[in-house]
């Protein structure tokens, strides 16, 4: 009875605060903008969305109607039947795997001999390793597609994984948090007969899983929505990955709204899943990326 | 289990001198203790046993292999650390098993040592839990139960206990000399806390300014301190330091002249020099008495119970401690006379050097 007094008069003070409450002006305005920009950023998927569900017929007769008249799926049904997408889609699902597993395993080995062992050169190595940041991929690329020309890559798998391996930030990342586990479980498992392979994939590797895990889910989308290099390497529809494949659809067909924009529903729809699914761990990633640990 | 000898081992970071000819040599089944203050290098002495640290020079030999070369999975040692470095992502049995897994041990063999090792640290109930759901002396167990289902020669301890409340402190440090008693392999524990070195110890390295400065016994230690630093590191509370204004030979011993008392012991004589020496007595060798030879102000009181420790100024300024019982009617500002125990005082040089009343 007095604890329902209690809170019953606990809620009165409450609701008495918050009439009294001036009114936050600086607040609402602050919600009102960041509302608007989020409506802007929204509005192209949407559009995207909507037009890709109209028949061809209302697209093209103009009017910027933001609801179709008629609900039309003719354009998925187009391109699933007289594209390549469905090989494309394997194509981007076993580069981004392959991209995401190699570069995490290989960071964190790097990140670990850099932050755990002592070894001559390592200072070097890792000046050279955050030099890597003021070189843009754009710079190599002509050096990359000479390369895997050499090595008869060209319109493979590899020759669209290798060049997509050399990723910093994941080492930095990783060294950041290898240097701020205690050395002591090192030395513990040192004691335990465990090798530095072990030590890594058995202890620091599962101590930092949340950033491995934040880590992979960025670097898979970057792999999936990497355009240039795939674009350069992959140029046979056998090997090319969605976003390349997606641009075969305006080449073939012509400027055919309806169905760029099913093309490219369905190209961002995986990455679009893994974001609505793991949104944490991407905004993780994404502070740990710009240096920030979250 | 192995004796384990140390030759000559010295260490340095760069220029700094961290070890410096360190030499003992510890018996089968002892309880070591390396007590010293902060950075004294007995730490460093630890992991360069349990090869964690290199040795720049020297050897150090576990049963009849030299192992300052081996690897530290090869030198037949466990260690607990300070911070018990459990693996978070692991359960207690597979913290425990982990080192005996990596060896290729038999799963039904590390199944019995694992279990057994739980029976006897009576952490049996938490071997499926993970470390952050144990308390620190819960902890402090599975830390010793990994490194006692690797049956190993030695285990080293690196201050397991200075992360425990006082009271768990105590009950560990109790359960651990049960342990010892019970195993009876070779223990070398690390601690700057001289409570735990005297109660837990069969011998004590006290270590100070990169060297050993006496290998004891605790009431060796305690009774009979080789240097002054000894004398005022260990015991609390520490030693009392009078400067000596003269010393005669008398035929009943050396008379020494200190704090305006004189007092007469069989002490080693010292070169005969006045200059720097120092009477050293413990406070329990001070004891108030209406005839004592030692007079002074109180300053301050600390009334414990079943003694009081009477802080006292002499003439000359120096501040000594001395007990007196404790239903003690003294207080502070009154004049007070101390007498002296001659056996519980020691004679200190000016490199610090002891001589002992006996």
């Amino acid at each position: 009875m007095s604890t329902e007094i209690l809170s019953r008069s606990q809620a009165a003070t409450v609701d008495r605060a918050r009439r009294d409450r001036p009114l936050d002006f600086i607040g609402i305005a602050l919600t009102a903008i960041t509302l608007l920009v989020a409506l802007a950023s929204f509005f192209p998927i949407y559009w995207a969305i909507i037009t890709s569900i109209k028949t061809d017929s209302e697209v093209i007769s103009g009017g910027n109607s933001l609801w179709p008249n008629r609900f039309s799926f003719d354009s998925y049904v187009h391109i699933w039947t007289n594209t390549n997408i469905g090989i494309w889609y394997v194509n981007s699902f076993v580069t981004s795997l392959a991209i995401t597993i190699l570069v995490i395993v290989s960071s964190a080995g790097c990140a670990y001999a850099l932050s755990q062992l002592d070894f001559p050169g390592r200072r070097v190595i890792y000046v050279l390793i955050l030099a890597c940041f003021m070189v843009p991929m754009q710079a190599l690329i002509v050096n990359h597609f000479v390369l895997m020309a050499q090595f008869k890559l060209l319109n493979t798998w590899a020759g669209i994984i290798l060049p997509q391996l050399i990723v910093p930030v994941t080492i930095i990342v990783y060294k950041q948090f290898f240097d701020s586990v205690p050395k002591e479980f090192r030395e513990a498992a040192q004691m335990d007969s465990a090798g530095h392979f072990k030590i890594l994939f058995r202890i620091y590797l599962p101590m930092n899983w949340g950033v491995t895990a934040a880590l992979a889910i960025i670097t898979f989308i970057g792999a999936w929505n990497a355009f240039l290099w795939p674009f350069l390497a992959a140029t046979g529809e056998a090997t090319m990955t969605v976003p390349v494949g997606i641009t075969q659809v305006k080449d073939a067909y012509g400027i055919v709204y309806g169905k760029l924009m099913a093309s490219a529903v369905v190209a961002g729809l995986p990455v679009a899943i893994i974001y609505l699914i793991f949104q944490r761990r991407v905004t993780q990633a994404i502070m740990l990326s710009a240096g920030v640990k979250g | 289990m192995a004796d384990i000898v140390l030759k000559d081992v010295s260490k340095a970071y760069g220029v700094v001198q961290v070890l410096d000819n360190v030499s003992m040599h510890i018996r089968s089944g002892e309880f070591i203790v390396f007590l010293g203050p902060s950075g004294c290098g007995k730490s460093t002495l630890l992991r360069m046993i349990a090869g964690l640290e290199a040795v720049n020079s020297g050897e150090i030999h576990i049963g009849d292999r030299r192992v300052d070369t081996l690897p530290p999975n090869r030198r037949g040692v466990a260690m607990v650390f300070q911070n018990y470095a459990l693996y978070p992502h692991m359960t207690v049995r597979q913290n425990m098993s982990f080192g005996l897994e990596n060896i290729g041990t038999d799963k039904a063999e590390i199944a019995r040592r694992v279990d057994e090792a739980a029976r006897m640290l009576e952490i049996g109930p938490m071997l499926d839990r993970r470390p952050a759901q144990l308390s620190g002396g819960q902890r402090q167990r599975v830390a010793i139960g990994r490194a006692i289902v690797r049956e190993p020669d030695a285990f080293l301890l690196d201050e397991p206990l200075s992360n425990l409340d006082a009271g768990l402190r105590v009950r560990t440090r109790v359960e651990l000399a049960q342990l010892h008693q019970r195993i009876g392999t070779t223990m070398i524990f690390v601690t700057h806390d001289q409570t735990e070195a005297m109660t837990l110890a069969s011998r004590i390295v006290v270590m100070n300014n990169r060297k050993v400065e006496q290998i004891g016994t605790p009431m060796e230690i305690y009774s009979r301190p080789a240097s002054r630093f000894v004398a005022a590191f260990v015991g609390s509370p520490a030693m009392n330091f009078i400067p000596v204004s003269a010393i005669r030979n008398t035929d009943s011993g050396l008379q020494v002249e200190a704090g305006g008392a004189t007092i007469t012991a069989a002490f080693a004589s010292p070169a005969g020099n006045v200059e720097g020496l120092t009477l050293g007595i413990r406070p329990e060798a001070l004891r108030v008495a209406s005839d004592g030879a030692l007079k002074g102000r109180i300053a301050l009181l600390e009334r414990l119970g079943d003694r009081t420790l009477v802080h006292v100024t002499l003439a000359d300024g120096t501040l000594v401690i001395g007990e007196d019982v404790g239903k003690s009617t003294l207080e502070p500002g009154t004049e007070v006379a101390l007498a002296i125990d001659g056996a519980g005082t020691h004679l200190f040089d000016a490199e610090g050097v002891a001589y002992h009343a006996d």
